[in-house]
């Protein structure tokens, strides 16, 4: 009787309202995670997937993986992919929430409509960057072609190196939105006064750009940018329809190869394999996130 | 206060992304799978058939379930496949039968998944290069002495044998051919090509600035491969070997063709429906594709004037045989999804369904006398004889993708025929010895 009192004590009651979504965590994020770990050190294909005899391999295939080709040339893509719409997405996102935190009319609805891009599916931005950028009816080609930039049409997406470039503009695309809504909730969050007091003292635009705007959107843009790797480094559904990670495996993510492998060719461990290297990638970028985030928090 | 407003949006955001995107930040296999492609959100609005048949299941309350998975986006197969099932609930009361659509980008996923967590159907129906593999998973019921299936094309009849046990009864045959604009041959003064060295002056003549001469569908997965073993057969070269002269040498046709620009390089990104829409749309003068894609062709463009003959040799005729095989899951309603089976492998229930689908029938007898000789289906029954089945074998989907990396290579110039094909050896050797 008191156990059950000092059970419902006042300071343990809060871990009561913890534990539903603990529980949740644990069945259907922690389950799945640690399943796939052992699957991972197993061998499980098509042949023993029902019959329960899964042999421990341990490393093997991790150590497999890292002799495949197409394994380092998807994570050197994946990485490659990151960066680069991080980048571009970055720039144009900061460039147009500082554009758009300028007091002129209609600022705020054309703000609004920029967010479009955002919320269209991916599969349907993706077949539409597809048609786009298609070799003999893309209008990419029919503008550059009309500008005399170009003698012949481009092959985007049937030449390995340009069809990367194709897949970068389309994320690009969806991600500018996200990243300038974010910047502009930050700038919203900066004094006034402090502009003021700073064209008092005679400081120019750049000026009040380097030396208020950036190192308070600090915290801003580390979210910004952690998140957003996140969110670029898992994408899938953008590449599975718009190359499947052709042509020649030239655009295949760690997120595609781990699917193909577990679906379509049946090897289901080394399919979990590649999908734990993405999830370790992610959590040492998750746990940053965490720390540069308690940091704020605590500033 | 103002951190707690930024930490508000960013929660507010990742949260909405989470829901868009299907998945949390957590990556790992759950977000690559859960963001599998579109078509996973498809089938609510393509189930028809299987919802009618569910809620008929729950009214009367004897009747054992029977479910069948299929992968048909085809209306027109859809509303068949319900009627059949319909016939069959409506002439006996002992089973209740009702089908699920499935999309065929996942439907290899959910048998797996299905298999793994022990929810599966009674009755697949199932493309033939992957009965192997499931079998070897050990999910299919041995029907041997089940079947009369003596009857059936060779091909078809293997395709779901492994190790003399017959683990599937073959729904239908179909296989590729060439499809060939008649107006435009005429127009270039063309005869019909039947050897390699004709097929590539004849694309030649009917490349235009707006046509070109021959299109296939190349894209790097089964689709691919399907279309390219006819050229690989033709030579004399098999699947499982390929690096020597004859598997060089379909390699080496292809590059030419691409070179030439009698074909073009988007084939590796065309599906064999947009093969048959450039077809018709007169982009493309000869393809290569298979008789189910005639009833749409027929809708479609009706006054376009094509034909279909044998794909041209190299040294021999040859073609690739697809279709599905039904497979009964063990452990199931194994008696119900018999009982069915027999129904509707009846010759009466399959020459309704093979004339509804534009199918040829896999047995033979019936095959034959399917089609009048001057029916757009006849030729393909010609080519049955020549057609071959790939596999079957566990591992076929790892070959098959060494196949068709190989001539993706190739079309896109990033490795020589010779190269491609050592590697693709290298590949395979690795899977079958």
């Amino acid at each position: 009787m008191t156990k059950l009192k000092k059970l419902f004590r006042y300071e343990n009651v809060g871990m009561l309202f913890v534990l539903p979504a603990f529980l949740y965590m644990l069945i259907f994020v922690g389950y799945p995670i640690i399943h796939n770990i052992i699957l991972s050190f197993q061998d499980v294909n098509a042949g023993n997937l029902v019959k329960g005899t899964r042999n421990f391999i341990l490393f093997d295939n991790y150590l497999e993986l890292f002799k495949d080709s197409v394994f380092t040339s998807s994570l050197w893509n994946t990485l490659r992919f990151t960066v680069s719409c991080l980048v571009f997405q970055f720039v144009v996102g900061f460039a147009l929430a500082l554009f758009f935190s300028q007091r002129f009319s209609f600022a705020k609805p054309v703000r609004g409509i920029l967010l479009v891009p955002w919320m269209i599916p991916i599969t349907v931005t993706a077949l539409m960057f597809k048609l786009l950028f298609a070799t003999d009816i893309g209008i990419i080609n029919f503008i550059l072609r009309s500008l005399h930039l170009i003698e012949k049409n481009i092959e985007w997406l049937t030449t390995p190196g340009t069809a990367m470039f194709a897949l970068i503009c389309a994320n690009v695309w969806i991600g500018i939105p996200f990243n300038m809504i974010l910047i502009s909730t930050g700038l919203t969050t900066i004094p006034k006064e402090l502009y003021e007091s700073a064209s008092i003292d005679g400081a120019g635009k750049v000026q009040t750009f380097w030396k208020i705007t950036l190192p308070l959107l600090k915290p801003t843009i580390e979210s910004v940018l952690i998140l957003g790797f996140i969110y670029t480094f898992k994408v899938y559904d953008l590449v599975y329809v718009m190359t499947s990670g052709g042509p020649v495996n030239s655009t295949h993510m760690l997120s595609t190869y781990s699917y193909k492998l577990s679906f379509e060719m049946f090897k289901y461990s080394k399919g979990s394999a590649v999908a734990n290297v993405l999830l370790v990638i992610l959590l040492f970028v998750g746990v940053f996130y965490i720390k540069a985030t308690t940091e704020e928090e605590t500033d | 206060m103002k951190k707690r407003k930024i930490t508000a949006v960013l929660t507010a955001l990742a949260v909405t992304a989470g829901i868009m995107t299907g998945c949390g930040s957590g990556g790992g296999k759950g977000a690559a799978a859960d963001n599998a492609p579109a078509a996973d959100k498809a089938p609510a609005a393509q189930e028809s058939a299987g919802e009618e048949n569910s809620g008929e299941t729950a009214s009367s309350g004897e009747a054992q379930a029977v479910t069948i998975w299929y992968y048909w986006e085809n209306e027109g197969h859809q509303v068949t496949l319900d009627q059949l099932i319909q016939e069959y609930n409506g002439s006996q009361d002992q089973y209740e039968v009702n089908a699920k659509y499935v999309p065929f980008a996942d439907f290899k996923k959910q048998l797996s998944i299905g298999a793994s967590a022990d929810e599966l159907p009674d009755i697949a129906i199932l493309d033939s290069p992957d009965h192997a593999s499931y079998v070897a998973m050990g999910i299919f019921e041995d029907l041997t002495g089940k079947f009369d299936v003596s009857n059936y094309y060779e091909g078809t009849v293997n395709s779901c044998t492994v190790d003399g046990k017959l683990y599937g009864v073959p729904f239908g045959a179909n296989c590729l051919a060439l499809y060939y604009n008649e107006d435009m041959l005429n127009g270039a003064g063309c005869s019909v090509p039947a050897t390699w060295d004709e097929l590539k002056e004849t694309a030649k003549a009917l490349t235009t600035d707006s046509v070109t001469g021959l299109a296939f569908c190349s894209v790097q997965n089964e689709e691919g491969t399907f279309n390219f073993a006819p050229w690989l057969w033709s030579t004399g070269a098999t699947s499982y070997d390929i690096n020597n002269e004859n598997g060089i040498r379909a390699l080496a046709f292809i590059q030419g063709l691409i070179d030439e620009g009698v074909m073009s390089k988007e084939c590796i990104n065309w599906t064999q429906g947009d093969v048959m829409n450039q077809f018709i749309a007169g982009n493309a003068a000869m393809m290569v594709n298979g008789p189910w894609q005639i009833p749409t062709m027929q809708s479609e463009a009706p006054d376009l004037n094509w034909k279909v003959t044998l794909i041209p040799r190299d040294k021999e005729y040859a073609s690739v045989l697809g279709g599905e095989n039904y497979a009964v899951i063990n452990g199931g309603n194994v008696d119900g999804a018999l009982d069915f089976l027999t129904y509707a492998t009846s010759e009466e229930k399959v020459k309704f369904m093979m004339n509804q689908f534009g199918y040829i029938s896999a047995d033979k007898t019936i095959a034959e006398s399917q089609f009048a000789a001057d029916s757009p289906y006849y030729p393909f029954v010609e080519e049955l004889n020549y057609a071959m089945p790939r596999g079957p074998l566990a591992e076929w989907p790892s070959v098959s993708d060494a196949i068709s990396l190989a001539f993706n290579q190739v079309i896109t110039g990033t490795a020589t025929p010779e190269n491609a094909a050592a590697q693709a050896q290298a590949t395979i050797d690795g899977i079958v010895k």
